[in-house]
């Protein structure tokens, strides 16, 4: 290294530093926060009380009542994952190969949900679920008497489903672009037929993509607050509605914090199974 | 095979919509003259405009949410540019764990996040009494999105192009002003658009760590939600849909919707 080289890189750090600041201490060092906040003791007059102690954590695995909340949200969010998955695919199929001159318009059909903002699609369910909505409309139409959905968990995952959506298909999307498409005329040159392509071509090779998106939409899923709140009406208690009521409305921060952490590391131990359990099946399938 | 591709079709269509009802429905709902939310509408009005206009506690959220997102988006640009060209341009070694370190916010669930913030706020600077931890809990949130997009724009322009200002004698500044700045403007005004969209949109951060008296359009709607149902939110859900889905065409102009990347 000669001289001038050993100044530049440090000059380009420069560039680097405010976004790398700013992650450490609004990032890193807030999650730090919460870790030591779940070990606190617990207070009534404080925020939290003098010393550490695991009793946030033992109360949560001791509780009936917690552990259910818990496999709740996980539910939720694994059927969310599912319904998402199978409602994704054909979609991103045909938004991936598709020719058709709408197809810039069809994208912004996808893309454009997730910029409208979570409020207002919840409150287009609430208004499309209610009783007197246009869903228990069609439904009397069909004979099916009305259905309650609001306040009920399968109001809460037709929203979840509805909101993270597009997160599902934009990854499965991109996974079955990249793909050669002269490796389906190669297949099929070879003998193949349509079906046996998807099935041994394109489903193989996206994978990668569904595991994308099945990952992002149970993460969401499983921390979604404003959906159980507003479809739910707080009637369907989460994780993430329990621990936000912890904070801001019983000042519970210890116990929200450790609440907030058990879900974390479930959330992190059901994705360590399901990549194991694709990676698995993918084998399989070489 | 011609029925496989209609099936194809039916389910997708389907799904689109699925995707687009929701919204579709508070827009009908805003100019219903019906008193309460309603369908099929019984005529059309714009009375829920007037009261969205005429009620102070939405027009005062949504002129804040403005501010709030225009604030966001530019300290968002002005982080996240130069962190995309050093990480375009000269970052040679844990390149994916820069990716990951500035992408994080995005990753990471923004719940956890709020939380995360109102703890820290809470413990180093005293709590949350000035407008100061939402802002900067919205630039964090609003971050990935510019860096996301300037690195979009910096692959796709050339750096034998910058190589060549610096042959014909521009120092490293003056290249980077005259040079680099104005091939990716409009990628950092995309990745600063998009940033006052998910702004503009938030709730998670808000909802923690907004002070007391000041509220955003969103939480706005959310407090009001769970207790009224009037055609007053279903206004306000509309005028703000119009603000995102004007720059949403906004951007597909300037730069494309394949920028828009999550």
């Amino acid at each position: 290294m000669n001289g001038k080289s050993t100044d530049f890189p440090l000059r380009r750090w420069l560039l680097a530093m405010p976004a790398l600041a700013l992650v450490t201490l609004f990032i890193a060092a807030p999650y730090l926060t919460i870790v030591v906040m779940s070990v606190r003791s617990p207070s009534n007059v404080q925020i939290y009380g003098p010393g550490f102690t695991l009793h946030n954590y033992l109360r949560i695995v001791s509780d009936r009542l917690y552990l259910g909340l818990l496999t709740d949200t996980l539910l939720y969010a694994a059927v969310t994952a599912a319904i998402c998955l199978v409602l994704a695919y054909p979609t991103a199929l045909h938004l991936a190969r598709t020719k058709s001159r709408l197809r810039g318009l069809l994208y912004a059909a996808v893309l454009s949900p997730l910029l409208t903002g979570v409020v207002i699609r919840c409150f287009g369910w609430i208004v499309l679920l209610a009783t007197q909505g246009l869903v228990n409309d069609g439904l009397r139409l069909v004979g099916l008497g009305p259905i309650a959905f609001l306040y009920r968990p399968v109001g809460v995952i037709i929203a979840l489903v509805h909101v993270f959506l597009p997160f599902m298909i934009l990854p499965i999307m991109n996974a079955i672009e990249a793909i050669d498409p002269r490796l389906d005329e190669a297949a099929r040159t070879l003998g193949a037929s349509q079906a046996t392509v998807f099935r041994r071509v394109i489903v193989p090779l996206s994978m990668p993509g569904v595991q994308s998106g099945v990952i992002l939409v149970f993460v969401l899923a499983a921390s979604a607050y404003v959906i159980p709140m507003l479809v739910g009406g707080g009637r369907v208690p989460t994780m993430a509605t329990v621990i936000v009521q912890q904070l801001l409305g019983g000042f519970l921060w210890p116990f929200g914090a450790a609440l907030a952490l058990v879900l974390s590391a479930a959330v992190v131990l059901v994705l360590v199974g399901f990549i194991m359990l694709i990676r698995h099946t993918m084998r399989r399938l070489a | 095979m011609r029925l496989r591709h209609a099936a194809l079709i039916g389910c997708v269509s389907a799904v689109y919509v699925f995707l687009l009802l929701p919204t579709a429905i508070v827009i009908l709902t805003s100019v219903n003259a019906a008193e309460y939310l309603s369908f099929p509408p019984i005529g059309f009005s714009l009375r829920w405009y007037r009261a969205f206009f005429a009620a102070r506690q939405f027009t005062e959220a949504f002129w804040f949410s403005i501010w709030l997102g225009i604030a966001a988006s530019f300290f968002a640009a002005l982080v996240g540019t130069p962190a995309a060209i050093f990480y375009v341009r000269f970052l040679r070694t844990a390149r994916e764990q820069f990716r990951f370190a500035v992408l994080s916010p995005l990753l990471l669930p923004e719940v956890l996040t709020a939380i995360a913030l109102l703890f820290f706020f809470n413990q180093v600077f005293g709590g949350t009494q000035s407008v100061l931890p939402l802002l900067i809990g919205h630039v964090v949130i609003t971050l990935p999105f510019v860096f996301l997009t300037v690195t979009s724009a910096l692959y796709n322009m050339p750096p034998s192009i910058e190589e060549a200002a610096r042959t014909l004698g521009a120092g490293t500044w003056r290249t980077f002003l005259r040079v680099t700045l104005p091939l990716i403007r409009s990628g950092v005004i995309t990745g600063a658009l998009l940033a006052f969209i998910m702004s503009f949109v938030n709730v998670n951060i808000s909802l923690l760590l907004k002070s007391v008296g000041t509220t955003t359009l969103p939480i706005q709607l959310f407090d009001y939600l769970r207790y009224d149902f009037d055609p007053t939110a279903a206004a306000a859900s509309t005028v703000s849909v119009a603000l995102t889905m004007s720059l949403l065409v906004v951007i597909d102009r300037i730069y494309g919707l394949r920028a828009v990347r999550f």
